[in-house]
């Protein structure tokens, strides 16, 4: 049945080509740990991946409890952790996700700094990964405030005090991301929610698209 | 397959009519040790990923996600702290030579240097080897940067009582808050005796606790006003019997609609 | 028309022509949301503010800095509320009022007076042991860049009102 269903879109989209391109493919020896088990280190770029699947699928059901609102964000988390059946998990691998992202992440530049594989032919995928990395630091600290708890609001405001130390342009940038001058608040949380929510995601996606393409492209390095 | 004339095509799409059979290839006949990515590989890669979840899944159950109480702008004796990844940033601000005026050096110099020079890893170390004794000065540079980051995210990190932050930033209940009296004269009496350490909304601060959801006695109240209780001092209340009073109620009252 | 060699083949004329529309295309899409996500930025506020009654009488100021605390109405987009505001006041040797914030200008935590024990008659902040001399002036070699802001000040019938903090090289 299956089977058939398959033939049939194959014989209309011609999907086959596709499905190898993506899927069909040798893994060396160098990187299976069933080979070698130090080869265990090639897992980290995937369990990065991995989270930020848990992370996107979180993010969207934390969604429709949360409101980006400074009387009510605080109220909406509080209830969704306390008063909604596994909430406090949906919460839960939302905020230990954000960690252990940022874990997997290092470990996973870590290798492949140390096994010089950002080399010719792969500069412009490294590249792609420290954006990556910015992006998801950016993640990190704007979804930082969105709980607007004390936590979150004060450390904002270092944050952004600390942007306002940039010559010349610091204080265009405080006021372009807090929304407003002096005021920490409606407005940046508004905007917090949207850059965390819509703008860097859209970048994720896209420089993820690129990291992967060039991956499957390149193939993977060879051994040292 | 054909190429050009006599390409025979699904329809009057551009599909070609040839169906390619999708099997796998094998692989077993390369050089290595190779294997095929689906469905071999990819099946022990989602066993890792199995094991990783659960643990993962039980670092969110044993460990809730921690919230603050609702952010208070006005709460001056909070102390800010960064998400952990930012720690070391927030500590570097500390040194001399990367704060007052050499500010430029803490927010710009030392970071732009440390991941401008990560962003173009690949130019600055053009050399062919790749192993790291091939290429010291990068690898030495990233274990220098590595250990300064560990060690000023352990130096930030140390220097924090956890437990006690937890404990002064509790959240209150939405329930809980709203019954605070302001105009009462029992208000007036803590403004000027108590709020200064334990917040406007009686939530606590950094030297006091949150004298939300206690359970004491008025004498005990008048008590602790007077005398001090743990790190506080006593003689904090300086007014009259009467106010002590109304203070005492007030505390009490604010305790009791919860 | 000549049979000369054309500067500007029909193809490259395409090829300009498509980045032209494809320019204007993103221009027309995106040139209202930049606008409207940058208009914090353009819009620039009076640096005026109202003077507030801080509830604190003249003659009640001493040599010592003590805490005021007063509400001003704050309008923050479309969000209006009321903020509670702090300073710390008192008269320099000379006599004159002089009103702090106690914003920290290192990272903007709040410092307060005597703050720590081992600093005495110096303003402490605690997140990164910033000190400032009763002047507001900050010490040298503590992380602040510059002293405390000043408020603004008035005496109106022997009562003190407070105004807007500012920037001590504007004063």
């Amino acid at each position: 049945m299956l089977q058939k269903i398959y033939d049939w879109i194959d014989e209309r989209a011609d999907i086959t080509p596709i499905w190898r391109d993506i899927a069909d493919h040798e893994v060396p020896e160098h990187v299976n740990p069933a080979h070698h088990f130090s080869a265990f280190v090639y897992c980290f770029g995937g369990l990065t991946f991995f989270v930020v699947v848990i992370q996107i699928l979180s993010g969207m059901f934390l969604t429709m409890y949360y409101v980006p609102d400074i009387e009510n964000a605080w109220r909406s988390v509080y209830y969704l952790q306390t008063e909604v059946a596994h909430g406090q998990i949906v919460r839960g691998m939302h905020h230990w996700g954000a960690s252990v992202v940022i874990v997997m992440l290092l470990l996973h530049t870590l290798r492949v700094f140390f096994q010089g594989a950002y080399k010719k032919p792969r500069e412009l995928n490294w590249i792609v990964g420290v954006l990556l990395f910015f992006s998801i630091l950016g993640l990190g600290f704007t979804g930082y405030l969105l709980p607007w708890d004390n936590k979150a609001y004060f450390a904002t405001e270092v944050g952004l005090n600390i942007a306002e130390d940039v010559p010349i342009i610091g204080e265009d940038i405080k006021t372009l991301l807090a929304g407003d001058e002096e005021i920490v608040g409606a407005q940046t949380l508004a905007r917090f929610f949207a850059i965390h929510v819509f703008f860097l995601p859209a970048v994720l996606f896209a420089l993820l698209g690129v990291h992967f393409i060039l991956i499957r492209r390149q193939g993977i390095s060879g051994p040292l | 397959m054909h190429k050009g004339k006599g390409m025979k095509f699904v329809g009057d799409s551009r599909i070609s009519a040839e169906q390619k059979p999708n099997i796998p290839k094998d692989y077993s006949e390369y050089p290595g040790r190779t294997e095929a990515f689906w469905p071999n590989f990819l099946l022990k890669e989602w066993l890792a990923g199995s094991v990783f979840l659960v643990g993962f899944l039980t670092l969110t159950l044993a460990h809730p996600a921690p919230l603050e109480g609702m952010a208070d702008p006005t709460n001056s004796g909070y102390i800010p702290l960064p998400d952990w990844y930012f720690l070391f940033l927030y500590e570097l601000l500390k040194y001399n030579f990367a704060s007052g005026p050499y500010i430029l050096f803490g927010i710009i110099i030392i970071p732009g240097l440390a991941f401008g020079g990560l962003l173009l890893a690949p130019f600055l170390d053009k050399g062919p080897g790749r192993r790291p004794h091939q290429r010291p000065v990068s690898v030495g540079m990233m274990l220098l940067a590595l250990t300064s980051v560990i060690w000023l995210t352990y130096q930030s990190a140390s220097g924090v009582n956890w437990e006690q932050r937890a404990e002064a930033n509790k959240p209150v209940p939405p329930s809980e808050q709203a019954d605070i009296d302001k105009d009462s004269e029992g208000y007036k009496v803590f403004e000027n005796n108590c709020m200064s350490c334990h917040g406007e909304d009686l939530q606590g601060g950094a030297a006091a606790p949150p004298l939300t959801g206690i359970d004491r006695s008025k004498k005990e109240i008048k008590d602790i006003a007077k005398n001090g209780i743990g790190s506080m001092p006593p003689d904090q209340f300086s007014g009259s019997d009467k106010e002590l009073d109304k203070l005492a109620e007030f505390i009490v009252s604010v305790n009791e609609d919860q | 028309m000549s049979k000369d060699k054309q500067p500007v083949s029909r193809r490259q004329f395409l090829n300009y022509t498509l980045t032209g529309a494809g320019g204007f295309m993103a221009a027309g899409l995106l040139i209202s949301p930049l606008r409207m996500a940058i208009d914090p930025v353009l819009q620039k506020e009076e640096s005026q503010g109202d003077f507030t009654n801080v509830q604190l009488a003249e003659e009640d100021l001493t040599n010592e800095p003590q805490r005021v605390d007063w509400e001003v109405e704050q309008i923050d987009g479309w969000y209006e509320s009321k903020v509670s505001k702090t300073a710390w006041v008192y008269k320099d040797d000379n006599g004159e009022i002089v009103a702090l914030s106690p914003i920290c200008k290192h990272l903007g935590c709040v410092v307060s007076w005597e703050g720590s024990d081992d600093y005495p008659n110096q303003f402490y902040c605690p997140c990164h042991d910033g000190r400032y001399y009763k002047d507001g002036e900050n010490v040298p070699g503590t992380p602040p860049t510059a002293g405390l802001d000043i408020y603004e000040h008035k005496v109106e019938n022997g009562m003190l009102y407070l105004g807007k903090a500012q920037l001590r090289e504007e004063l």
